[in-house]
């Protein structure tokens, strides 16, 4: 490497700053400080040394972030004064050896202490007093909060029904008492309230696990539970061969596990290799990029499938043991044939059975029978004029007309690189896929995933270590927790009301009318798409309640304000994106007077007669929901005791070790096999993955020529969604938290717009104010502004708005067929046009 | 200049430029564990062309993750720099006061009590890693935060929790760590195990690997300040077909 003395000298010194290179670091200049008041600091004044004895926990970094990191905090005189990483047990629940794993952490967890101390912080309980959302506040008591709540729920309950008082706890917590599987619902069951989804987030988190669900599980048996979503153990890819990263950018978002892929490259030579429109630090370090055109992705995956069938590079004999490859289709139904309609004289299990071809006798046969020699994979048979397809036989017609020029002119990837891919794809094993969620941002995010999971299966990827589609995995996903009973001890479980049907329920009272909402872990207001409408429909409720750490966007509407703790100021556990159980012991008291949302629950629940189920303290619930040193423990975790638990991070009992879902093969659909022809698709004419164009961004919408820009809204490394945003050590190196948009060059030429100016985004459903940043690691004709930034009374990363009040809410009626996801917000489904603007 | 005798250890720290992904943890590590006040960063990350030679190649731009070229052929890496530990000093030669001076491990430091603030070493660095105590420094987490207390080398006070105004400041190889044995902090809190901190006295080491065989380099080399940081150059990777 060669450095010239001149990259250190580019331009005059900046002293305060430090490093010399001006012209790149000009961005560094110090912050309009927050000023840094004494009663935010309860320990130690400022100016001294640390005394006192240093006590160091090890807790679990519980933001709604996939790293789910262990933290080692430090405390001395009650005031934390450091995180760093912290250690992994090395051995599961019943002592098998545990993977190794690296202890883990990021700039953001190593911020969180800035985060807990921020003069940000909501300190006391307030009611409002001026009109909604004017910032007029009044402080009150505990007391009064809890009753102005237990009062008006009972009161609209009385009015307009039990389930017209929403309860929306949510992902700013992966927790388990608090959280999106949290407290939240336990109070929505026993009240009788309506309460969102739980499996997940509902807000754009939905398409691809609907998508998943549709080939790999059958969502109307009660014993998939409404359907569920889970993927490989993170050090299960230190196993592949190649990676994909499919609209996942790892490396800024899931910074440590990026090491895990790097590790699998040096010491396998493990291919890497990312599918983004943008030229982000992970397509930067693969070894291959494919710069697709946002929303085309099926119509890449199609050409990669119709490649591989082409060139035989398919699994055979991975296609009949485990798919419905074989399996005839009723070409005049669509619907699987069954055995009784073409084979005479079977009777029980076998009349219903699938139907195949057998190659080695040339008959028709039942799935099951023991005669079967090789079942043809493709050709199209029968007897008396019918003549039945395989479904890969339809698969492989379906995706004929994606050759790679045509592929190329569909994403605008180099046909030169989809073969490329293809090639890698086919020959490559295992090869593993790690979708991002921003591949569920989009109305057809759901045939994304299923398009992915046909490839994986028709290349023998699916159940193998180092295969799979990830996008998710770990305990939350397991039966490790006994949830139900945890969400409903009376029995009766609360109402589900997506969050996507909440305008409706407000505007329109469909399903039901809905007068009131407690938000929690969740900024709403800003969070969810359509945000004008959004902001309209809570103004409209009778009564709004938020619990928040800080004065978000969404507490800003409300009309009582709880002051929440942080995850240093209470007790929980959390057991998510990997499979290890991380207690959160409470490390310092709770600062001011927040509470933890668990103790502001049991305040209301005993003004409003429920109190009995929440008298507990969390340590108690834990032991309930693990069913601790019960007999009926799930196999994951029996035989956990709590000294285990408490003592260090250990790993749940799973099989295979690290995690890999069907590794034995057993899918839970109807077949048993993985169905990547999907029948109860064939009313929406996608029982196969086929290219659909985005429902708003395309080219091929009339809406285009108004607005020519996707507008996509990421996430960047110095932020977790709406939280870590405003932390001055975070602000000072990106942009003093100042939102742009980044923008192609040759977009920006054409608009007049140079770097810095301010920009007007829009569309019909609103707009927003930002600097632009010219940059050539967006593709023309997509612009990006990173999501999550604040736009509230006192404090603006934008100049004006939020990129939700651009995107919409347009649902995608085949995923109602998947109980636990059936909406999805399509964030990035979404067009713009941008002009030069004043500020 | 020979670092060390056989017995005293040769503190190097490698970073793989294969491995870095610019996330900034090291650089926020650093500020928690040395409570940097605000604006001050001892360790920075810059976005780079691979192995980028600045004097042939302008900036892409002056903001952060923004890449070389027209998309989509574009190209980018991440260079973190903080002090380099020179063996050969300039800042150590230029201070009138011997406040900052080298010990026999490679580590540069300056001692707070004996700095006058004429940041002559400032001018000399040709790193520009050394930050001026301006005094008034505010505080994110407002309290004192990290190592928390004062650390003494051979009587030097080589570290307080906050630095007296007037003096300069910069990295220490978290001096207080290494001599118990700990790793330096932006070491421990890597996400991609991109930095690694070792004995180059000690052939078996990582450091004295990657430095002997791994092929990694000096910032600056032809300066002849001898770094104690090196740098394992980005291989190239084919990024597009077109
Ligand atoms: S934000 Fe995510 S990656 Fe960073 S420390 Fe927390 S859990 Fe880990
Ligand atoms: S923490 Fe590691 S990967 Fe991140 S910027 Fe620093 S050296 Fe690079
Ligand atoms: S990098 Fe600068 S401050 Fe550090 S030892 Fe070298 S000359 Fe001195």
């Amino acid at each position: 490497m060669s450095v010239t003395r001149r990259a250190f000298l580019g331009g005059s010194a900046v002293a305060v700053g430090g490093l010399v290179v001006a012209d790149k670091l000009r961005f560094l200049k110090p912050a309009a400080a927050a000023a840094a008041t004494a009663e935010q600091a309860a320990g130690t004044a400022s100016g001294g040394a640390l005394s006192g004895a240093e006590l160091v926990y090890r807790t679990g970094h519980s933001n709604n972030c996939d790293g789910a990191c262990g933290h080692l905090v430090h405390v001395v005189d009650g005031r934390v004064t450091m995180v760093g990483p912290a250690p992994w047990g090395t051995k599961t629940v019943s002592g098998a050896p545990a993977p190794t794993f690296h202890p883990r952490v990021c700039l953001r967890g190593l911020s969180q202490i800035s985060n807990t101390y921020s003069p940000d912080r909501v300190k006391y309980p307030y009611k409002r007093v001026g009109p909604r959302g004017s910032g007029q506040w009044q402080r009150i008591s505990w007391d009064e909060a809890t009753s102005l709540i237990a009062e008006n729920f009972k009161r609209v309950q009385d009015k307009y029904g039990k389930t017209a008082v929403w309860v929306a706890p949510y992902t700013g917590s992966l927790a388990l008492i608090e959280g999106v599987v949290g407290a939240g619902f336990r109070f929505a069951s026993v009240i009788g309230a309506s309460a969102g989804d739980s499996e997940g987030d509902n807000e754009g988190d939905s398409a691809t696990p609907a998508g998943w669900n549709y080939v790999l599980v059958d969502p109307a048996n009660p014993a998939n539970g409404g359907g569920f979503f889970t993927g490989h153990e993170s050090v299960d890819f230190l196993s592949a061969k190649a990676i994909v990263f499919w609209a996942n950018n790892v490396a800024e978002t899931s910074i440590p596990d990026w090491r895990i892929m790097l590790d699998a490259r040096q010491q396998s030579g493990t291919q890497l290799i990312s599918v983004d429109p943008r030229f982000t630090p992970t397509a930067a370090q693969s070894d291959m990029w494919l710069p697709i055109r946002p929303g085309a992705d099926t119509a890449l995956i199609d050409g990669v499938i119709n490649y591989v069938i082409k060139n035989g590079l398919y699994d055979a004999p991975y296609i009949r043991a485990y798919t419905v490859g074989p399996y005839l289709v009723d070409p005049r139904t669509k619907k699987w044939l069954r055995a009784k309609e073409v084979i005479p004289g079977l009777s029980g299990k076998a009349a219903d059975d699938y139907v195949v071809f057998d190659e080695a006798d040339r008959r028709l046969k039942a799935a099951g029978d023991p005669t079967l020699g090789s079942a043809a994979l493709f050709g199209r048979y029968g007897q008396a004029g019918l003549q039945a397809p395989t479904a890969l036989q339809l698969l492989a017609e379906a995706v004929a007309p994606f050759t790679p020029e045509r592929t190329s002119e569909l994403t605008d990837v180099p046909a030169s690189q989809v073969v490329a891919l293809a090639q890698a794809w086919g020959t490559t094993k295992p090869l593993a896929v790690r979708a991002g969620f921003g591949l569920s941002h989009w109305y057809h995010g759901d045939l994304h995933m299923q398009a992915l999971l046909t490839l994986q299966a028709i290349t023998g990827n699916i159940g193998v270590h180092g295969g799979g589609v990830t996008t998710f995995a770990g305990g939350l996903t397991t039966t490790a927790f006994d949830l139900l009973h945890w969400w409903a001890p009376n029995g009766k479980p609360y109402t589900l009301l997506e969050p996507m049907n909440f305008c409706d329920a407000v505007e329109k009272g469909k399903p039901f009318p809905v007068r009131a909402a407690w938000f929690m872990v969740d900024n709403f207001a800003q969070q969810m798409s359509d945000r004008n409408r959004v902001v309209n429909a809570i103004k409209q409720l009778d009564f709004v309640v938020v619990s928040d750490y800080v004065l978000s966007a969404t507490a800003e509407l409300a009309d009582v304000v709880l002051p929440a703790c942080t995850y240093f100021e209470k007790t929980d556990l959390l057991s998510s994106n990997n499979f290890y159980l991380q207690y959160m012991p409470k490390v310092i008291e709770p600062l001011f007077e927040s509470k933890s949302d668990l103790d502001a629950i049991r305040l209301v629940a005993e003004k409003m007669g429920v109190g009995q189920y929440f008298d507990k303290p969390p340590q108690e619930y834990l032991k309930e929901i693990l069913h601790l040193g019960q007999k009926d423990a799930d196999p994951t975790v029996r035989g956990l005791t709590w000294e285990q638990l408490t003592t260090e991070a250990v790993h749940l009992n799973t099989d295979p070790i690290p995690y890999v879902p069907f590794f034995n093969k057993q899918f839970p659909t109807k077949s048993g096999k993985i169905e990547f022809y999907v029948e109860m698709l064939v009313p929406f004419g996608q029982e196969l993955a086929v290219h659909q164009e985005p429902i708003e961004a395309s080219p091929t919408n009339p809406l285009f020529k108004k607005y020519p820009l996707v507008f996509l809204s990421t996430h960047t490394r110095f932020r977790t969604h709406s939280q870590y945003v405003n932390l001055p050590w975070l602000k000072e190196v990106n942009n003093g938290g100042n939102g742009f948009l980044e923008i192609n060059p040759k977009d920006a030429a054409a608009r007049g717009i140079a770097n810095d100016d301010v920009v007007r985004v829009f569309n019909d459903r609103g707009q927003m104010k930002v600097r632009a940043r010219l940059t050539e690691a967006i593709k023309p004709g997509v612009v990006n502004c990173y999501q999550g930034g604040w736009d509230t009374l006192k404090v603006k990363h934008y100049i004006e708005g939020h990129p939700n009040n651009l995107t919409h809410q347009i649902a995608k009626p085949a995923q109602a067929l998947i109980p636990n996801f059936p909406s999805n917000a399509a964030y990035y489904d979404c067009l713009v046009q941008v002009e030069r603007s004043e500020a | 200049m020979a670092a060390g005798t056989s017995t005293t250890p040769h503190h190097v720290m490698v970073i793989d430029t294969n491995r870095c992904v610019g996330c900034w943890t090291c650089a926020v590590g650093c500020k928690e564990v040395n409570n940097e006040p605000l604006g001050y960063w001892w360790n920075r990350v810059l976005t780079t062309a691979p192995n980028q030679s600045t004097s042939a190649k302008k900036p892409a731009s002056e903001n952060i993750d923004v890449p070389w070229g027209e998309y989509p052929n574009v190209e980018m890496s991440y260079l973190p720099v903080a002090c380099q530990h020179c063996n050969d000093a300039p800042c150590v030669k230029v201070c009138p006061v011997q406040a900052t001076f080298r010990r026999d491990d490679g580590t540069v430091l300056v001692d707070y009590e004996r700095c006058i603030g004429c940041r002559y070493c400032i001018a000399a660095c040709p790193y520009g890693v050394r930050v001026f105590n301006w005094g008034g420094g505010e505080y994110a987490p407002g309290g004192v935060v990290g190592y928390g207390k004062d650390y003494r080398t051979d009587g030097h006070l080589v570290f307080e929790p906050e630095r007296p105004k007037g003096v300069v400041e910069k990295c220490t190889f978290c001096v207080e760590r290494i001599d118990v044995g700990e790793q330096p902090f932006c070491v421990e809190v890597c996400p991609l195990g991109a930095r690694v901190f070792g004995d180059l006295n000690d052939p078996a080491s990582e450091v004295s690997q990657l430095v002997n065989e791994g092929g990694a380099v000096q910032l600056l080399a032809e300066l002849g300040t001898e770094p104690n940081v090196y740098y394992v150059p980005t291989r190239r990777r084919v990024m597009t077909e077109t």
